[in-house]
């Protein structure tokens, strides 16, 4: 066999001698006659071509599919007569025995006759991870032609590397390439020897300039400083003259030093009865091609879109559509300009908005997200973030937001008088969310309080959509919040917002003028004013959003309405309802046939009877009503069921791709609450909000929302089982927490993301029944197992605990007794005291 | 001609205002203030911390009336303003030597 092998690339190799010598030869007669140019080399390329596709054809086939690609010049069937052969030997699937003897057979003949083959051999899956270390490479395959095998595996290739991502990548290398060649010519075009393919202006120059062009705008040089023809010619001109270089030299040389430059003005026809005269018409040519190129470059550098998403590119009017007529056609690719511009902080160009106004009428909302990643990017757009306001009314003047949301478009330059609003309604809708984007970056003065609330709220998307739909029931001159929260219904159902976000939506839109009502009408003084909004508010996410809702509503009726002095009533309203909330709510306890069960008992599941429901709610918190839903609600009472002593009921689910969800009950005991903290920390998990509930016969539920940063449980499918069985083990005793922890405190202590002095604050005078503990802290992995080990060492009692995250900042409340009382003031300064010495240590 | 000025409770004003409308007094000036009285404010606690609140939002209603209602007027601002607890803010009765419209230039008696 191997014989036969040897024989057969024998016979091979002398074919392909023949074959590239002549086409060598044919090359060379061409050059000889000053026609070395474009026609000759694509001539020589094709030539090329035939012999590496006869190669191919003779090699004995791989298992995988494979497929050959010409690269860079050779690409661009530009192959000189001295040049590599640069190629790109592209794999479907593993490379093994059979691909390198494919290898071996497609290649050695080349190396046999002498040919320089610039190879490189890739499995298609390398092209998954950007090779972002060498950005010569991506260049060349920017150029790649499919030479011989499948191409079904270069259209994959094509699929996986063209992205908007990696064309912003190169082109961005490209762009300190260039800057690095002309560096080296001292950034002049002017070389009394130039270099014809590296030099400024030369052909490196040009096809940087194509590239450009082809990764952002492929119409870009017919708008350019030069006629198309004429950046032809002088590519024509610069391969021409390579071409004798490297006939005269030998070899891969392409500098036109003084000793050649007569020849080649000779052979290139220059007239004139002196060499100097030929060689200076030569020269000025040369300049005046350089030129163009030049001239070229520069414009397509400084006009150029950035890739910034599929068919979008950011250029200096702004976000363009690469193709308007492809964009024309997918108004799902519209909203991207938007959401690229507010990122790239540039407006949408005017091309881009006239291209979207003279289509928009042709489609229906739906049209524009068709896919729940596109809803779910419409929504994220809605992040408060410098520029929303701009964008969002570029939207509305190309009409693209009143196609969007049809129940905008209904308060379009809607005009209602009164003696306050100085706006259209449409104007006012958007000033609302300006005022909330204003709350963003650096802010300065009494703004910084709510800019703070703004940062800790965890999806202030639905804030702006609320904004943008809270008063769109003004189409009609009657009451019009009721209108505006049935309009919306109709808008979150389009967009599938369900659950608890949807709810969100239509309270903050149903209740949208409540805050403002209680804040600058009624005696925010009174704490019976207090009590009765926080009963209203339920919960402290809903009292920052609907905080921020007013501010930022009120702020838009006129440049005077939203005066320091009602920003100060508001804030105070917010802060006296955010303690009553989280310091009082352990006062206020559910009872039996209260009001406000009944949302609970209507729709019961068939396996929850109204008895151990009321069994199980009665004595808790007032707030555990509003915190959870009813089918939460159904959940725990289940897991309260025939719980023992010792025992350890757990729920565990996904709330969104980051957040999980852990519900646990079990019956109170010492050192429980921080035993449970501990064991997710064990686990690596981040706790960011929760709460710690116990009923007066005992019963606990707690419930922790965390991330699960090493992504334990989607690694391991019994992950959730383990941690049931470690809780159970921690809680009966069985395990020591501490052991499983100590590893991991010492990385803990280094996990602070934010540094500021702690604060710790005790004080019996805000609940009846209970001492508040007030911490707010960097937040750290495994922050609030310490806290409340702490706590539990000091032999209190952990009743109720608030946990919350904002950014890196931990915020905790926590309900304690000591023997069935309040905290003496020696015990509450004890607790203080190693609290803080706790709290330093992690910083 | 008396300049009545009231510092009352924000919550007060529309229920001074119509107390005020029921004596036939139109016209009136009101203006957001902050200060503080013999309260000085208190002590606010947001997240375990303590801020001094010593300027409080009042609100300032300026009304001009004839010598003989002032008492009148003084009565009704003082029982539609008052809740009975610290806070409820002061009223202020200074003479006015002179009026002028300024539409016509007529001096006012």
């Amino acid at each position: 066999m191997r014989e036969t092998s040897v024989t057969q690339t024998g016979a091979t190799g002398r074919t392909l001698a023949a074959s590239l010598g002549a086409a060598r030869e044919e090359l060379r007669t061409d050059i000889a006659r000053g026609a070395g140019g474009r026609t000759a080399l694509e001539r020589y390329s094709d030539r090329a071509d035939v012999l590496l596709r006869q190669l191919f054809t003779e090699a004995p086939a791989p298992k995988t599919p494979v497929a050959v690609l010409a690269l860079g010049g050779y690409g661009r069937r530009h192959l000189s007569l001295h040049s590599d052969i640069d190629l790109l030997i592209l794999f479907g699937g593993t490379i093994g025995a059979t691909e390198e003897a494919f290898l071996r057979a497609f290649l050695h003949p080349l190396w046999d006759v002498g040919v320089v083959v610039g190879h490189q051999v890739r499995e298609l899956r390398e092209f998954e991870q950007l090779e972002t270390d060498n950005p010569e490479f991506l260049l060349a395959l920017i150029d790649a032609r499919p030479l011989a095998g499948a191409r079904q595996l270069f259209d994959r290739f094509s699929a996986i590397f063209h992205t908007a991502s990696t064309h912003a990548f190169i082109l961005r290398s490209l762009l300190d390439l260039i800057d690095q060649r002309h560096a080296g010519f001292n950034d002049t075009l002017y070389q009394l020897e130039p270099d014809v393919k590296e030099a400024p202006g030369a052909l490196r120059d040009l096809s940087a300039t194509r590239t450009i062009a082809l990764l952002t705008d492929p119409l870009l040089l017919r708008k350019g400083p030069t006629e198309p023809a004429r950046f032809d010619d002088a590519e024509d001109f610069l391969l021409r003259v390579r071409s004798i270089l490297h006939l005269e030299a030998g070899r891969n040389q392409n500098v036109l030093g003084h000793d050649l430059q007569e020849r080649t003005a000779e052979l290139m026809g220059y007239p004139g009865a002196e060499a100097q005269q030929r060689v200076e018409r030569l020269m000025s040519d040369y300049f005046r091609h350089a030129r163009i190129v030049n001239r070229s470059l520069g414009w397509a550098r400084r006009t150029a879109p950035l890739p910034v998403g599929p068919n979008l590119g950011l250029s200096r009017d702004g976000i363009r559509f690469m193709d308007p007529i492809q964009a024309a056609r997918n108004p799902a690719s519209w909203l991207p300009a938007f959401q690229a511009a507010v990122e790239h902080h540039a407006t949408v160009s005017e091309e881009a908005l006239s291209c979207i106004q003279q289509h928009v009428d042709r489609y229906r909302a739906d049209d524009f997200f068709p896919e729940a990643s596109d809803r779910a990017a419409l929504v994220a757009f809605l992040r408060p973030a410098r520029g929303l306001y701009d964008r969002l009314s570029e939207m509305h003047d190309c009409g693209l937001l009143g196609r969007v949301f049809p129940e905008f478009q209904a308060i379009s330059w809607r005009v209602v008088r009164d003696f306050y609003h100085k706006y259209t309604v449409d104007e006012h809708t958007l000033l609302t969310i300006r005022n909330l984007e204003r709350l963003t970056g650096d802010v300065k003065g009494g703004r910084q309080r709510f800019a703070n609330v703004l940062a800790g709220l965890a999806a202030p998307e639905l804030l702006v959509l609320s904004l943008l739909l809270h008063d769109v029931g003004k189409w009609r001159d009657d009451d019009h919040a009721d209108e505006s929260e049935r309009m919306a219904e109709a808008a979150l159902a389009r967009l599938q917002i369900t659950g608890a976000a949807r709810d969100t939506v239509t309270f903050l839109i149903r209740h949208h003028i409540r805050m403002s009502l209680v804040a600058f009408r009624r005696d925010t003084e009174d704490p019976d004013v207090v009590k009765s909004f926080a009963a209203f508010i339920g919960t402290e996410d809903r009292l920052k959003l609907l905080t921020l809702l007013t501010l930022a509503d009120v702020g838009a009726v006129s440049p005077d309405t939203l005066t320091p002095w009602k920003e100060e009533l508001l804030w105070r309203l917010y802060v006296d309802t955010y303690n009553h909330l989280t310091q009082r709510y352990g006062d206020e306890r559910i009872e039996r046939n209260q009001a406000g069960l009944d949302r609970l008992t209507v729709a019961l599941p068939a396996d929850v009877t109204k008895t151990e429901l009321e069994r199980f709610v009665e004595g808790l918190p007032q707030r555990y009503l509003h915190l959870f839903a009813p089918a939460a609600i159904h959940e725990h009472v289940r897991l309260a069921r025939n719980i023992k002593p010792d025992e350890v009921h757990v729920s565990l689910e996904r709330v969104d791709a980051a957040v999980w969800s852990l519900a646990v009950v079990t019956l109170d005991k010492p050192k429980l609450f921080s035993n449970i903290c501990g064991v997710l920390s064990s686990f690596g998990m981040n706790i960011l909000r929760g709460n710690a509930l116990t009923n007066p016969n005992g019963l606990v539920l707690d419930v922790f929302h965390f991330t699960d940063d090493e992504h334990f449980l989607e690694k391991n499918p019994d992950a959730p089982a383990r941690i049931s069985e470690v809780l159970a083990d921690v809680v009966a005793g069985r395990i020591d927490v501490a052991a499983r922890l100590r590893g991991r405190e010492r990385g803990v202590q280094s996990k602070s993301s934010i540094r500021f002095p702690p604060v710790v604050r005790v004080s019996n005078e805000s609940s009846s029944r209970y001492t508040i503990l007030d911490i707010v802290a960097p937040n750290a992995l495994g922050l609030l197992h310490r806290i409340s080990r702490v706590i539990a060492e000091h032999r209190c009692d952990v009743d109720l605990v608030l946990i919350a995250t904002e950014g890196g900042k931990a915020i905790d409340v926590f309900h304690l007794t000591q023997r069935g009382a309040k905290l003496t003031e020696a015990e509450q300064l004890a607790l203080t005291s190693d609290l803080q010495r706790t709290l330093e240590e992690i910083r | 001609m008396k300049l009545i000025k009231s510092i009352v409770r924000p919550n007060k004003v529309d229920e001074v205002k119509d107390a005020l409308a029921k004596l036939n007094i139109a016209g009136m000036t009101v203006t957001e203030v902050r200060g503080h009285g013999k309260q000085k404010g208190h002590t606010a606690i947001y997240r375990g911390k303590e801020y001094n609140v010593s300027l409080l939002p009042k609100m300032e209603i300026e009304v001009v009336v004839a010598d003989a209602v002032a008492d009148d007027v003084v009565k009704a601002i003082v029982t539609a303003a008052r809740t009975g607890e610290i806070g409820d803010g002061r009223v202020f009765v200074l003479p006015v030597l002179e009026s002028y419209r300024i539409r016509t230039g007529e001096r006012e008696a």
